[in-house]
């Protein structure tokens, strides 16, 4: 039956087969691409410490830091978006393992390329660095930058700043 | 045109009632469709179980990922290939798979990265979830799991972790998501990591649950079409 709707079913699912097969070549073609292309990252260190206080029983501090980074080597044909992001790590009695975003910023593939480039001095913290108890006086912070590549098609993976190029500061064992 | 269509399509269907052995074979044809879609849905569940069991193999971390009751590992955490082959015929707890490799995004909390439509793929085979991982995770008594990245982790002794989530697009973190009084997320809570995506896929889907007839409309329409299509 050579009908207009036999003929259309068959254009459409051959030009979803094509898109489909498209895709997996799209996310394919970034093999390779982050053992030479890394972000650069030049500076990321706490810039002055603003307070550090006890609110209703979890302690709080904030801070701002200097950041200077050039994530344009991070960006590729297939990529939608960086999702850049300062972590802080630090143990306390009660959990070996703390982790915490104190800031984030979406890069996207569209930006000018001076929104790649990340130079900033004494950026305030989006998110305060807060414990779940009362345990942050004289704990040793680390800050690192990650990111997170998210593609048009493919899968997500992540990079982060070498751990012999991250920053510490030790918070004071009073409260500011 | 149209009238003409179902014309053509009723005048087929009345031959096909009149010629049983046609029908038959129509029907047949029918059932193979159907039955091949769910062969190629099985096979794909046993290619994953099978690749997850694989990966454990080869990270050499079974033994912490089941509990080894029945002795697949030995002494040093690994598992012959005699014994992958047989695990591999046997069912995988639910907490090792995700509950659905595939989920696709409802919301625009994680714009621009993740659009309504989109499908993302997930992985729970993932032991642990780290700080900026994007994960798909479901609150107790509530239905529609939710895409968002985590935020913050604290991890207790005993390798136990406290998680805190938050929509790249939306403004304050996941707490006033959560359940009343419920600060933290747990491992438990979440169904897999996104790992990758595909965007305009799930719009098929969102409009099929916007309008539950256009299943039925399609499903009928899909079936006539087989019943009566000849070939060549």
């Amino acid at each position: 039956m050579h009908t207009v709707w036999v003929r259309l079913n068959a254009v459409v699912f051959f030009g979803l087969t094509v898109l489909l097969c498209l895709s997996i070549l799209a996310a394919l073609s970034k093999i390779g691409h982050t053992r030479y292309h890394q972000p650069k990252i030049h500076k990321l260190a706490l810039n002055q410490l603003r307070s550090i206080k006890n609110h209703g029983g979890v302690d709080r501090a904030l801070l701002s830091f200097d950041l200077h980074a050039d994530m344009t080597p991070a960006f590729h044909w297939n990529i939608k978006q960086i999702f850049v992001y300062v972590v802080a790590s630090y143990k306390t009695d009660t959990n070996p393992n703390n982790k915490i975003v104190l800031w984030d910023r979406i890069i996207e593939a569209t930006d000018p390329p001076s929104a790649k480039i990340i130079k900033e001095e004494n950026v305030f913290v989006k998110y305060g660095l807060m414990d779940q108890g009362a345990e942050l006086r004289g704990r040793e912070v680390q800050l690192q930058l990650m990111w997170d590549h998210m593609p048009l098609t493919g899968t997500l993976y992540m990079g982060e700043q070498a751990k012999d190029t991250t920053s510490t500061f030790t918070l004071p064992h009073d409260y500011l | 045109m149209i009238k003409d269509m179902i014309d053509k399509q009723v005048i087929e269907l009345k031959k096909l009632w009149a010629n049983k052995r046609m029908l038959t074979f129509q029907l047949l044809n029918l059932a193979m469709i159907v039955f091949s879609a769910l062969m190629i849905w099985k096979g794909l569940m046993f290619v994953t179980k099978v690749s997850v069991l694989l990966y454990w193999r080869f990270s050499r971390r079974i033994d912490c990922l089941f509990d080894d009751e029945m002795g697949w590992v030995d002494h040093n955490g690994r598992m012959s290939w005699r014994k992958y082959m047989l695990r591999c015929m046997l069912p995988l707890e639910d907490r090792l798979v995700s509950e659905s490799p595939v989920v696709v995004v409802l919301s625009g909390s994680m714009e621009p990265a993740f659009q309504r439509g989109d499908i993302l793929f997930l992985n729970n085979s993932v032991e642990k979830v780290d700080v900026g991982d994007v994960v798909v995770f479901k609150i107790k008594d509530r239905d529609i799991p939710i895409v968002h990245r985590i935020l913050k982790v604290h991890q207790k002794p005993d390798g136990h972790v406290e998680l805190l989530t938050k929509g790249d697009n939306n403004r304050v973190d996941d707490r006033g998501l959560y359940a009343p009084g419920q600060l933290w997320l747990e491992r438990e809570d979440i169904l897999g990591k996104a790992v990758g995506t595909l965007r305009y896929v799930g719009m098929v889907t969102i409009a099929l649950n916007d309008y539950p007839v256009l299943k039925y409309v399609l499903v009928g329409m899909m079936g006539l079409f087989v019943l009566t299509s000849k070939e060549g």
